[in-house]
């Protein structure tokens, strides 16, 4: 078997330039496919992070628009502020004897009003992930050939 | 004829050259690791990665009981300048752009920025702009102004201010202005509260910063953490009763051409504060020129809870309580007024230095007679009695209440040393005897409360990452049986219809006290200013309000029936209103069902 080979590169030496052609060919092809997605993969983790930077600036930005625009809000219905407005509609602060107490049934007083919760205390929503970093294989699987497409 | 090297020896020339060059840089990484300049390329592997920053949480905010913001978060910007990045232009624009934005001195800018910081070893400064007292203090602008430099900056508008840059800081700002603000205190630059509410949450409020490695390069960005934040608070308080109880307050001081004054409004049956107005005001956002004054500066910022001083009649209703609560007194009982009466050795006369004859106990109130009230407390009560009912009601005690640097008052008592028996007496009517406001609030809240003394205090709800928590009643004691409380208040009431009061208001059967209290100083009592008080509350039989007057060094007239009375009237009437208060038949008729 082994004089069959010696025989048959002895005979068509350019079988051993295509044996080695070739592998090197297939080193080349699969180091070019390796780093093709190792560039692919990368160049993708840097834009993400990119846009995350980005993201997190704007984020702070407009957090602090809103407490901007909250404070606002808050200093143009001082109760100075809405009872010089009240008095120059005619208004004026009802006395004890101006008002007339009527019984209502099935009344309920106002809830107390409830302070929203700190911002930075806030739980980020699970659905900003991407299921491939959440879903098992099985869990995969069965969603792509089970259609099912009603995944949360 | 040259001899040619042979292979072998030029192939060992070749691999002893690269083991030379591996081996140097096998000892430089060696010396990078571990040598002395080790910590040094460490930085710099890692400055080039991220860099650690601090985050520090947005404060707090606070409410009032309705929703309304009271203090807030906003960014404010100083003014720097990189000076490696000025340019001839730029050092001429920057001035003249900031100056005319400012409404400031170009030169005094030219000034800052043409001094050689070069030689102090500074490359970044700070503008500043001089005070009208010539101190120099950071140049700090608001957003829209600072949204105008920016526009400058980031446009071709040929201007050039190369150097200039606009660094944010947080700010406490407080939409209402200065209402409220001896309860809410101040919060620095550095961003730490003191006084009032901001002192006495500063490290719930505050939440806790973090230090995280900002990464410098896009693959090496992760989500950021948000630091625990700090809580949200929602006071007692009310904005509309405070607007409303401020107003009062300084028309008063202003007719009475007065010093100071206070006005408190509480909930006795829970110690909810829907109102505290101090005066002159305090705009938290403008608190430097406070913190210069000469007196303590909590009782200056925080009244309340930290200005104590002796109550003069007022406290009266403490002593009385005490007396009938210990069955030594009824209300009809009778006692012969001679206008004077000794004490220990010191001789204790009425207000107006006149006899007043036979009077009851109730009639002893409604007069507000010093003689009377001396003989309750030192022959009827005696030290024992007294002075256990005084610590009971929690005076010379501190409240807990929830306001920074609240101050427990002083009452000399037997135990003390310098204690005499003359104390008793002039304690038995208020005088000799320091309390805070919230203290005798609290005290006479009892009274209103049938006999259960509960802790005044100004937040009803705290909201935080875990949840809401709504902090209870607390109770700090029950000096008094509710049958005792309902007698005071009896005696109390009667004594303002019967008088010409100007306390009283139509539909709403009301209970109180005057109180005219001499001040005390270095040489003994002034003998023209004093502090004018009254302390009321109702409606009778079920008191939803207890409010506290307190006028300092009046002008117009020395007596709390004359100048305080009035503000409770006036607070009382629309108080009644805005807490949805009917007048008594309405609230009888509803009652009864009908």
């Amino acid at each position: 078997m082994r004089n069959w080979h010696k025989q048959a590169f002895r005979q068509a030496p350019w079988r051993v330039e295509m044996r080695s052609a070739g592998g090197t060919m297939l080193g080349l092809t699969a180091l070019l496919i390796i780093g093709g997605m190792y560039l692919t993969v990368s160049s993708k983790v840097a834009q993400a992070g990119r846009q995350l930077m980005t993201l997190e600036v704007r984020r702070q930005e407009l957090l602090q628009g809103n407490a901007d625009l909250h404070a606002n809000l808050a200093e143009l219905t001082t109760p100075e502020r809405l009872l010089e407005r009240a008095r120059s509609l005619g208004f004026k602060p009802a006395g004890p004897n101006e008002i007339e107490y009527i019984e209502v049934e099935g009344y309920a007083p106002q809830p107390a009003f409830v302070a929203p919760r700190p911002l930075g205390s806030l739980e980020p929503g699970s659905t900003g992930l991407s299921p491939a970093f959440t879903e098992t294989l099985g869990a995969w699987l069965s969603r792509l050939f089970g259609g099912d497409g009603d995944r949360q | 004829m040259n001899e040619v090297a042979s292979p072998v020896a030029r192939i060992r020339l070749v691999i002893l050259g690269m083991a030379l060059v591996a081996g140097g840089m096998v000892v430089q990484l060696i010396r990078v690791q571990f040598g002395p300049y080790a910590p040094v390329f460490k930085d710099l592997g890692s400055s080039a990665v991220g860099r650690p920053e601090r985050i520090v949480p947005d404060r707090g905010l606070i409410y009032d009981r309705n929703g309304k913001l009271l203090a807030a978060n906003a960014t404010m910007y100083f003014l720097e300048v990189e000076l490696r990045q000025l340019t001839p232009e730029s050092s001429q624009a920057i001035p003249q752009a900031i100056s005319t934005l400012l409404s400031l001195d170009p030169k005094g800018i030219q000034a800052q920025l043409s001094r050689d910081y070069a030689a102090e070893g500074q490359l970044r400064i700070r503008l500043t702009r001089p005070d009208s007292d010539g101190k120099t203090w950071p140049i700090s602008i608001d957003e829209p102004t600072a949204g105008v430099i920016k526009g400058f900056m980031g446009t071709d508008t040929g201007l050039d201010l190369s150097g200039l840059s606009l660094v944010p800081v947080p700010k406490r700002i407080y939409p209402t202005g200065s209402l409220l603000g001896h309860v809410l205190g101040i919060v620095n630059q550095e961003g730490k509260g003191f006084f009032g509410i901001e002192g006495f949450y500063d490290e719930w409020l505050s939440g806790k910063p973090i230090t995280i490695e900002r990464p410098l390069i896009p693959p090496e960005a992760r989500l950021q953490p948000d630091p625990p934040a700090g809580v949200n608070l929602v006071l007692s308080i009310d904005v509309n009763v405070q607007q409303m109880v401020e107003t009062a307050l300084e028309n008063e001081i202003q007719t009475s051409q007065a010093e100071s004054g206070q006005v408190i409004v509480m909930d006795p049956r829970t110690g909810e504060i829907w109102a505290m107005a101090s005066y002159p005001t305090l705009d938290p956002e403008e608190y430097e020129p406070w913190l210069q004054k000469e007196q303590a500066k909590e009782a200056v910022i925080s009244p309340a809870a930290s200005g104590q001083y002796e109550p003069g009649s007022t406290f009266k209703v403490v002593v009385m309580a005490g007396a009938l609560d210990a069955g030594v007194v009824e209300p009809d009982d009778v006692y012969i007024d001679t206008g004077e009466i000794e004490v220990g050795g010191n001789v204790i006369r009425n207000w107006d230095g006149n006899a007043w004859g036979p009077q009851t106990m109730a009639g002893c109130m409604q007069h507000s007679l010093n003689v009377c009230l001396a003989y309750v407390g030192s022959q009827k009560l005696g030290a024992g009695l007294f002075y256990g009912y005084m610590n009971a009601f929690g005076i010379g005690q501190l409240t807990g209440t929830d306001l920074a640097g609240e101050v427990q008052g002083s009452l000399r008592t037997p135990r003390n040393a310098d204690w005499t028996e003359s104390d008793l007496g002039t304690n038995s009517f208020g005088q000799g005897v320091s309390v805070t406001p919230v203290q005798l609030l609290a005290a006479v809240g009892a009274v209103a409360n049938r006999g259960v003394m509960v802790q005044p205090h100004l937040v009803r709800e705290v909201v935080g990452p875990q949840g809401v928590y709504w902090p209870k009643t607390t109770v700090l004691g029950k000096p008094i049986t509710p049958e005792t409380a309902e007698v005071l208040t009896e005696m109390l009431a009667q004594s303002l219809e019967d008088e010409t009061s100007y306390a009283s208001v139509p539909g709403y059967r009301l209970a109180g006290k005057t109180g005219t209290a001499q001040i005390p100083g270095d040489y003994g009592y002034d003998p023209k200013l004093t502090i004018a008080s009254f302390i009321g509350w109702g409606p009778i039989p079920d008191p939803q309000f207890v409010v506290y007057v307190r006028i300092d060094k009046p002008q117009n007239s020395p007596w709390g029936s004359v100048v305080a009375a009035p503000v409770f009237q006036e607070v009382v009437q629309r108080l009644v209103v805005m807490m949805n208060i009917p007048p008594d038949p309405v609230r009888m008729e509803l009652a009864g069902g009908g």
